[in-house]
């Protein structure tokens, strides 16, 4: 097994997912909101940062937009595009709690999936967008995946700077208020309803511009690449690594996307046992999940390590 | 015509979600969550019948009843093992928890039957035409055990012992225990009821679809659909609702392509959550 590579996967990969994880445990963990979802942010961010970047429709293109615009431009726009779409489906969905909420984030993603598969006019339908821009191809000495990793673990760094600054905050500070007693806080003058929509929007951007930097990284936006099993993906690292913690939400990432390159790095003799293996890894990530949420392991040695916040 | 025939199609695929959707309903109603586990027992009934029927030649009868009773078994030992010791930390934790039993189950079924697709030992269908209306066997019979199974399954409900538990522990479980309702049988009874809805949706499953290992968990997706345009927990909604969805889904075929069935369905659902977030049903049942 190539454990350098290996490495460098994990950290390009934990890094881009890591945050897709930070944005849904301010999403749950602060602000009480179940979103099935959130894949379809994702998914808004790699397809925006594709659309902005590539050139006009040549050939067999069935896409209408290229702009050829550069990458920064692209990584914005994500981001702004993951905010507008968070705030037009925050819109009918968040009056809704619980698993009313979850449903309909659920479908709003399933939706979403279903235009992008059959609309071949936004990016070339099953086909997707190929030979995604990638900006760090001119860099030099230094190899381009070690310049990703690096990127998308600065990502994952900011992200979680932003969001330990905002929750340490007063702001931060109301949302635990609302999340523990949502009518003591109302009744002290705390708009509950707004803060939740807005959590629901800030969670959003991040969650944007991670999908344009794994649209890069893959160099593919493809309906195939962002279906609800990335949902499933985050929501297992999410619990893996104790909703309270944002250390151990990272840390739960980066365990299951090893725990998955591992096993995808292992050389199989046939394609029969590499399918059982991957049918393996599907258990054993479910059996996980479920162990986790029974005995909630992590949760204690949290709460006893007073690893803030 | 052709707006027709598209209609009755839709009446028909409205009965295999009426069949696929009643259990999940049943399951939300007495235990309180969303089971998203129930698609994959759809597989698992779906298989054992193929498994039954196609490599070991068991007459699809047979297999089929076998395959009922084995999901049933199945579903009521998930739910004990899994299900009822975490059942204090209340339903989000349930919803979660269920799609990780979604996994294990999808994984299991993908790494025994393989990719490729599979198709019963059964005779092709026999096509009926009502003037110009075109039906066959297999669609008919859907119907047929749509119809029969939501019949009885209000007999039960209304007319047995078993029944008339199941629905007071649905209303409210403490006072049923205070009356005497055994609250652990009640509850493996109506496991067994809702997985055995599931394996009848899951054999006609097998019967009317070619099957791949990715098909059960499709289903989810529509089974939400209908429950909640039914109103999550309501049974009776539930044919409504799913012969609403099966008939939108099909007819809009008529204008737009196939490919928009899921979206149409859930655009359904969000006009639905908007403008009426019950449900058809009306009763908030949270």
């Amino acid at each position: 097994m190539n454990w350098p590579q290996l490495l460098v996967t994990v950290v390009t990969l934990g890094g881009i997912f890591g945050v897709v994880t930070l944005a849904l445990n301010l999403q749950y963990a602060r602000g009480g909101m179940i979103n099935f979802g959130i894949v379809a942010y994702f998914a808004i961010g790699a397809y925006v940062y594709a659309i902005v970047t590539q050139r006009g429709p040549i050939g067999l293109d069935q896409y209408r937009f290229g702009f050829d615009w550069p990458w920064w431009s692209g990584l914005i726009l994500a981001g702004i595009a993951a905010l507008l779409f968070a705030a037009l489906t925050g819109w009918p969905t968040l009056r809704l709690r619980g698993e009313y909420l979850a449903l309909t984030t659920f479908a709003f993603a399933e939706v979403l999936h279903s235009l992008l598969l059959n609309e071949r006019r936004i990016g070339n339908g099953t086909v997707g967008l190929a030979n995604v821009d990638r900006p760090f191809s001119d860099w030099g000495p230094i190899e381009e995946k070690y310049v990703f990793a690096a990127a998308a673990a600065l990502l994952l760094v900011l992200t979680l700077l932003a969001f330990r600054r905002l929750l340490s905050s007063p702001y931060g500070r109301a949302l635990d208020a609302i999340r523990d007693d949502e009518t003591a806080a109302l009744a002290v003058g705390k708009a509950a309803e707004r803060l939740r929509r807005e959590v629901f929007l800030i969670s959003a951007i991040p969650v944007g511009v991670a999908g344009a930097v794994y649209a890069m990284y893959t160099t593919l936006a493809q309906p195939s690449l962002f279906t609800a099993e990335i949902t499933f993906f985050v929501w297992i690292a999410l619990v893996l690594g104790g909703e309270r913690s944002l250390y151990g939400v990272v840390l739960g990432t980066l365990g299951l996307v090893l725990f998955e390159e591992v096993v995808r790095a292992w050389p199989f003799e046939t394609v029969r046992s590499a399918q059982i293996a991957a049918s393996a890894e599907h258990v054993l990530t479910g059996l996980v999940f479920i162990a986790v949420l029974r005995y909630q392991p992590f949760q204690r040695t949290v709460s006893r390590l007073r690893v803030a916040p | 015509m052709l707006l027709l025939q598209f209609f009755v199609t839709g009446v028909v695929t409205g009965c295999f979600l009426i069949l696929a959707t009643i259990g999940f309903s049943l399951t939300r109603r007495v235990e309180g969550f969303l089971n998203i586990a129930h698609a994959e027992l759809l597989g698992v009934s779906a298989f054992t019948t193929w498994w039954l029927n196609a490599e070991l030649g068991v007459h699809v009868i047979v297999a089929a009843v076998v395959a009922i009773a084995f999901t049933a078994l199945v579903g009521l030992l998930i739910a004990r093992v899994i299900y009822d010791p975490i059942r204090a930390r209340g339903p989000a934790v349930l919803l979660i928890t269920s799609t990780g039993v979604a996994f294990v189950l999808g994984g299991v079924i993908d790494g025994l039957i393989g990719t490729g697709i599979r198709t019963l030992q059964i005779g092709l269908a026999h096509r009926y035409e009502v003037f110009g209306i075109r039906i066959t066997s297999h669609q008919l019979l859907m119907v047929v055990l749509a119809a029969a199974t939501s019949v009885s399954l209000a007999v039960f409900l209304n007319r047995t012992r078993t029944g008339l538990a199941i629905r007071a522990m649905s209303a409210n479980p403490s006072l049923a225990a205070s009356r005497g309702v055994n609250l652990s049988a009640t509850s493996r009874a109506t496991w067994l009821l809702s997985s055995s809805l599931a394996g009848i949706a899951g054999v006609m499953l097998a019967v009317v679809a070619t099957l791949t290992t990715d098909l059960a968990f499709a289903q989810i997706l529509q089974i939400l659909a209908v429950a909640i345009l039914a109103g999550l927990g309501s049974l009776y909604a539930v044919i409504v609702s799913g012969l609403l969805v099966g008939i939108a889904m099909d007819v809009s075929a008529f204008w737009i392509p196939a490919g928009y069935r899921p979206l149409v369905a859930f655009a359904v659902v969000i006009v639905v959550l908007v403008f009426r977030p019950a449900g058809l049903a009306g009763t908030r049942a949270a």
